[in-house]
């Protein structure tokens, strides 16, 4: 058995077909003569006809060698092999590595495995490989559900005159967008009733101290501060601040996708995005997405835990910015996704004028809203004096657009997708967002 | 980055011109097999048809092998014209049976000259050769040679009895000893092939 191919390996984790497993799936193979026999066919037969024609015996013997070839192989060939062909995950990142292992039960004929590649699909090792396993590492660069492509056995004989070809096709895989770093959270000033992390203006049972009060029957003797209480002369309490969730929505504008693919906006809104769920169901707050793009939206309502975490980044996967799929159906957002008193961070570009309305309009029911700029391109011009012109009015319009948002009272930072989202974030992390309508 | 640098074992020096051998000697083997049925130069218009057929086919066979190694550009929309060009050039030489062409315009061209058995018996080897070549250069297995090495032996001994069976004075002067001495050596080839082992 021969060995499985040490392409890349080292940086995968263990193979899913371990060398000694018993294959699992039969499939069927269709043996045909390989393009070896049919050169030495074809030189046979010509020099046969030749020497027929001509009558000249001498050819015969040109054709003895390539008739003794032909005439030697034996059948045999088995019609039925076991193979397995998997992969070693059906779930990676942006420019994570992963493998497609294959194995074949058959020592009795030489294999060889060729990998067609999928669009979208990256391989990191050879694409074909002799040997009864073999071991394909791929990459995918970027987000989204990708066809691996297949994977083409090919069976020769002992004397390479027939050859059996299998081709199997591979399943998809989903392709999560990089999360971008974010440690720090916008938390709202006025939090609903509900445990959590975040420290809420209203006393409670949290840790963080926010000061003393007299004492009043019913409270606890280990909340008493005695150095104030020798102070003041009468019984003083601590008082801790209580701690609650909140309500997070994220809002991610799927209509446009300019850029350099890679970094367009659309990928850096869904990395935006995943890395905020992940910030945020991290400090125990309910999450929930609204995926707008063309043809309609989908939202997910805010939940609670890891599982919410791949749910989202799946809902996400399904963003399309194809235009040719309709206008969105609705001008406003969906009052079932929008929990009362959530927070709703919005991941966009800026260039669709009926997801501004939908901003203005979800500000305008009260929510507090901040918008993530993932604009970082700008519309290709000539050294010609229109082109500047046109340029320049698009820049006013765009400036005109964000500021129309801040004077509602939107937050509204950019950012470049290099750096943490932290950064752009930090005036509005320091202190609790005030909710104002 | 040397192979130390960077962790990954070091390839030896003789891996790449072992990989390159192969198509190297099915190129002069091509090459040679032309130049071995061109001689003597036959001003004929047939004989002038398949050696330039041949040898048109033995250099895009040769290409083929060259360039088989060369990563294909995608396809896609818009290409620039060159782009285009050497797409369809790489399908052209991928898509015609060139070997083929080459061993049928050789035989063809080799009729054209007068009998001469030793000659013919030399071209007939010098195409198996070529076409072992070819194959050992596109699967890459280079122990198909030792594995066929027994048959190939017998081949050359039938090769060099087809030589002296056509070199023997005819039995008598019609048509029809010719053609028996045809189906003789066509009869000497099967039993020869019943005869193998397994």
């Amino acid at each position: 058995m021969a060995p499985v191919i040490p392409n890349e390996a080292g940086l995968l984790a263990a193979p899913s077909v371990p060398p000694d497993a018993k294959a699992d799936t039969e499939v069927e193979v269709r043996w045909r003569p390989s393009r070896h026999a049919r050169r030495l066919l074809t030189l046979a037969a010509a020099a046969l006809l030749l020497a027929t024609v001509t009558r000249r015996p001498e050819l015969v013997g040109a054709a003895a060698p390539a008739l003794l070839l032909l005439g030697a192989a034996r059948p045999g060939r088995p019609t039925r092999i076991g193979v397995r062909v998997g992969l070693t995950t059906t779930r990676l990142s942006e420019g994570e590595l992963a493998a497609v292992d294959v194995k074949v039960a058959d020592d009795a004929h030489d294999a060889r495995w060729e990998l067609q590649a999928g669009r979208g699909i990256e391989p990191a090792s050879a694409t074909a490989v002799g040997g009864a396993a073999a071991r394909f590492v791929f990459t995918v660069p970027r987000w989204g559900k990708r066809q691996v492509g297949s994977v083409a056995l090919i069976l020769h004989d002992r004397w390479r005159l027939t050859e059996g070809r299998v081709t199997f096709k591979l399943p998809s895989v989903d392709c999560y967008p990089n999360p971008a770093v974010q440690r720090t959270r916008v938390v709202l000033s006025r939090l609903p009733n509900r445990l959590g992390e975040h420290s809420a203006r209203m006393p409670g049972e949290g840790v963080e101290f926010t000061g003393v009060r007299d004492y009043v029957p019913g409270d606890r003797q280990r909340q008493i501060n005695w150095p104030a209480s020798t102070r003041r002369g009468r019984l003083q309490v601590n008082t801790f601040a209580a701690e609650r969730s909140q309500d997070v929505v994220l809002l991610v504008d799927a209509t446009s996708d300019v850029g350099e693919p890679g970094s367009s906006a659309l990928d850096l809104g869904l990395r935006g995005a995943a890395g905020a769920a992940r910030a945020y169901l991290d400090a125990r707050d309910r999450v929930g997405v609204i995926m707008y793009q063309w043809g309609g939206a989908q939202w997910l309502p805010p939940s609670l835990g890891r599982r919410t975490f791949y749910k989202i980044i799946d809902a996400m996967l399904s963003a399309d910015a194809a235009w040719t799929r309709g206008a969105p159906v609705f001008g406003r957002l969906p009052r079932a996704a929008l929990p009362p008193g959530a927070l709703v961070v919005a991941f966009s570009p800026l260039l669709e004028q009926r997801f501004v309305e939908a901003l203005r309009d979800t500000r305008e029911r009260g929510f507090a809203l901040m918008v993530v700029d993932v604009l970082n391109t700008e519309p290709p011009t000539r050294l010609a004096f229109a082109d500047l012109m046109a340029r320049r009015i698009w820049r006013m319009e765009q400036q005109a657009i964000r500021f129309s948002l801040r004077e509602l009272g939107v937050p509204v930072v950019h950012w470049d997708g290099e750096s943490p989202l932290d950064l752009p974030l930090a005036p509005y992390t320091r202190r609790p967002l005030v909710v104002g309508r | 980055m040397s192979g130390a640098d960077d962790g990954l074992p070091s390839r030896p020096p003789g891996i790449r011109l072992g990989a390159a051998a192969p198509r190297l000697a099915a190129i002069l083997l091509g090459a040679a097999c032309v130049a071995w049925t061109a001689t003597p130069f036959l001003p004929s218009g047939w004989a002038r048809v398949a050696l330039i057929a041949s040898v048109v086919a033995v250099t895009a066979g040769a290409l083929r092998l060259a360039l088989s190694d060369i990563p294909q550009p995608e396809d896609g929309y818009f290409l620039p014209a060159p782009v285009r060009a050497w797409l369809a050039f790489g399908a052209l030489l991928r898509s015609l049976p060139w070997e083929e062409i080459a061993l049928v315009a050789l035989l063809w061209l080799e009729v054209q000259h007068p009998a001469r058995p030793w000659h013919t018996v030399a071209l007939g080897a010098g195409l198996m050769a070529y076409l072992l070549a070819v194959h050992i250069a596109e699967s890459g297995a280079p122990d198909l040679f030792r594995r066929q090495a027994r048959v190939l032996l017998a081949g050359a001994c039938l090769l060099a009895l087809g030589a002296g069976a056509a070199m023997l004075p005819g039995v008598g002067a019609g048509a029809g000893s010719a053609l028996l001495r045809v189906l003789a050596a066509v009869a000497v080839i099967a039993a020869a092939v019943l005869a193998l082992p397994a």
